[in-house]
């Protein structure tokens, strides 16, 4: 929650870029379609000019030869647009009449008739030029030509425009895909905020205000609806709990009442008081368990309390007992240390642990506990001589009913340690069972509350 | 006392109901006795009664929501909440909302007297605000935190202070164990080992050694702060 994401919408960003590479390609497709329209029939055109042009130019040979020819010619070039190039040479190379005096040097005469078959487009200067070049029976060369520089100006503005197109594509994608991408981040940021703070244990955390009518305002909607079930089986769960201690506990109730009116045998009515009680703390372990891993994370019914004093209290509670046992005990408690928790439940870890001190060493072993203020947690470690646990052990000392063989003649349910770390769980505290040379040690970093004043 | 004190038990189960009616009348209480959440609340605000034993998962409710009810209701009764949520998070959330003492099923038949009893006198008894209680030849002074027999200064440590008096406020009844680790030290859970005996019997040697004898043990129930006048 407070640690910023600097996870960008990049899948949102990836998808925008994505149109517009698809947008910007398909609209230049379109547009060299265009292009290649335009030039073909901006070519057409031209070669039409030329046709005409060519049709005329035979009429007038037809009738009278190179005469009318070089008349018509003269007669053209005096009202030259600029557009045109007419020439006609006599047998010599000599220019008879035309828009220039000379014949370009790249082009060669080809056939003797007037169509426009296989005109060729040659350039001189920057002009391109369409040109039917000829040699008329008598070898007199004639060169009938429109230039293109219309065609290709046309074009080059289509392709400027086109080019502007592009970039003003580009420039709209990029930052349409940016609006998007942050648009969407938003949205998706109120979902993933609320999914961060369900997983650090606020199961009722809702998203404020109303849904939107889009596929956002759904999503939100289908993830309240899995808060609520999820809630609600969480609900259940605790309610189960309650039931199931409700409906266990009366008929032993019962049981309990009947037995003190046995008489006669009340050593064996004690021992069965005795058993009866095991279980019923056996049965409030499991409980106080599966609560308290329910709890996890959320910070309902924890309140601050001094650990410092708590620990100092179940000490002081143990203290005789381990004097007694012959037990060489001894406590470093920082005073005032303080957390976010549940006095019961860690005057539960401290008995748990202590007791099974008590339980497994031996009279000369040592036992100690210590608290110390460490950063930003407060390190609570419990640490004996006795036997220890087993190896084999280890990875699964903390489950349920996971008890040694060796310590079958040992009173004990296995429930203890499994309790132990449901409960710093519940506080967000962080156990360990660091190596020893001997004996039983483990650590609980419970973190500190800060406090404000 | 010129009346019986009276005592209403608000519980569901009728053989649990039987075997609390058998305890309070031992002790020498009229009772009366509903099955539902609301007409033990309408009961609880029509007749002065001293306690209250109320359950909590009842049909119509759980007691410990209805107690601001019937303390509304004008009822001064004393509450002792009997319920099979027995966890100490149920325990101490039920103290907190203003039970006077709750106590776990399944109960011992004992336990539940020594509750009853305890509760019954602190409804009658005057409080005692004054510095000294003394016993014959043991003197308690609670501001000073000493304890003298004979006016010889007996040494004990705080926590066993603490001890002594909360059995000198209960003297001549029996006094439970897990009354004690309760009261004394504020814990609600059952620990298993009976750390609790360890600690009485330290106190009891000592104000022996200082020849005072004064708490003795209850088979099977618990402890009796009974000083024997010298």
């Amino acid at each position: 929650m407070s640690s910023a994401r600097p996870i960008a919408a990049r899948a949102t960003l990836r998808l925008a870029a994505l149109m517009a590479l698809a947008v910007t390609l398909l609209s230049l497709a379109a547009m060299a379609l265009q292009y290649r329209l335009v030039e073909t029939r901006l070519m057409q055109a031209q070669q039409t000019l030329l046709t005409a042009d060519l049709n005329g130019l035979a009429a007038l040979y037809d009738q009278r030869r190179i005469i009318a020819l070089r008349q018509a010619i003269d007669y053209r070039a005096t009202a030259a647009t600029g557009d045109e190039m007419l020439l006609l040479m006599d047998r010599t190379g000599a220019a008879l009449a035309g828009t220039r005096p000379d014949w370009p040097r790249t082009l060669a005469p080809k056939g003797d008739t007037f169509t426009s078959d296989n005109a060729t487009i040659f350039t001189e200067g920057a002009t391109r030029w369409l040109a039917v070049a000829r040699e008329l029976p008598g070898g007199f060369p004639l060169l009938v030509a429109r230039s293109l520089q219309p065609v290709d100006d046309t074009l080059a503005a289509l392709k400027r425009g086109m080019l502007a197109l592009l970039a003003a594509l580009l420039v709209a994608g990029a930052l349409v895909g940016g609006l998007a991408a942050r648009l969407v981040m938003t949205r998706i940021n109120r979902i993933n905020m609320l999914a961060d703070r369900v997983a650090d244990g606020a199961l009722d955390a809702r998203l404020p205000g109303p849904r939107s009518d889009d596929e956002f305002g759904l999503l939100e909607t289908h993830v309240h609806a899995m808060l609520d079930r999820i809630e609600n089986l969480n609900r259940a769960t605790h309610r189960l709990s309650d039931t199931i201690a409700h409906e266990l506990r009366t008929p032993l109730n019962r049981m309990l009442q009947k037995l003190s009116k046995i008489e006669g045998q009340s050593d064996l009515a004690a021992d069965l008081k005795a058993e009866m009680r095991q279980a019923i703390r056996m049965f409030d372990s499991l409980l106080d368990i599966s609560r308290a891993e329910a709890d996890q994370g959320t910070g309902g019914g924890l309140v601050p309390v001094d650990l410092s004093a708590t620990a100092s209290e179940v000490w002081d509670l143990y203290d005789p007992l381990l004097e007694d046992k012959g037990l060489i005990a001894q406590a470093r408690i920082t005073p005032g240390l303080t957390i976010l928790g549940d006095r019961n439940l860690i005057a539960q870890v401290l008995s748990n642990l202590l007791d099974n001190a008590i339980k497994y060493c031996a009279a000369g072993d040592h036992l100690t506990l210590d608290l110390t203020p460490q950063d930003d947690r407060i390190l609570m470690r419990v640490a004996d001589t006795g036997p220890g646990l087993p190896d084999a052990l280890k990875p699964e000392a903390f489950d349920r009913f996971t008890r040694a063989e060796r310590d079958r003649a040992t009173p004990g349910h296995g429930l203890g340690l499994a309790l132990v770390r449901a409960i710093a769980a519940r506080h967000g505290a962080r156990l360990t069972l660091p190596p020893t040379d001997k004996g039983f040690a483990l650590e609980i970093r419970w973190p500190r509350l800060q406090q404000s004043d | 006392m010129s009346h019986m004190d009276r005592i209403l038990i608000i519980e569901d189960d009728p053989e649990t109901a039987a075997a609390i009616r058998a305890e309070a009348e031992a002790l020498g209480c009229a009772t009366d006795h509903r099955d539902t959440l609301p007409s033990g609340i309408e009961a609880a605000t029509s007749a002065q009664y001293q306690v209250i034993v109320l359950d909590r998962m009842l049909p119509g409710g759980d007691g410990v929501d209805a107690m601001a009810r019937i303390r509304a209701g004008g009822s001064t009764a004393l509450i002792l909440i009997l319920s099979a949520l027995g966890r100490a998070a149920n325990r101490v959330e039920g103290l907190e909302k203003g039970a006077d003492d709750y106590l776990p099923k399944p109960f011992e038949p004992e336990e539940l007297r020594a509750r009853l009893r305890a509760l019954l006198r602190r409804g009658t008894i005057q409080v005692l605000d004054n510095d000294l209680m003394a016993f014959g030849d043991l003197e308690i002074r609670l501001k000073a935190r000493t304890v003298h027999f004979r006016r010889a200064h007996v040494p004990i440590s705080p926590r066993e202070f603490d001890l002594l008096t909360y059995f000198a406020r209960n003297a001549g009844q029996v006094v439970t164990r897990m009354q004690l680790l309760e009261n004394v030290w504020n814990l609600h859970f059952d620990p298993g080992t009976n750390v609790v005996d360890v600690h009485v019997g330290r106190l009891r040697r000592k104000l022996e050694d200082a020849g005072a004898t004064a708490i003795q043990t209850a088979r099977g129930e618990g402890y009796i702060f009974a000083p024997l006048p010298a």
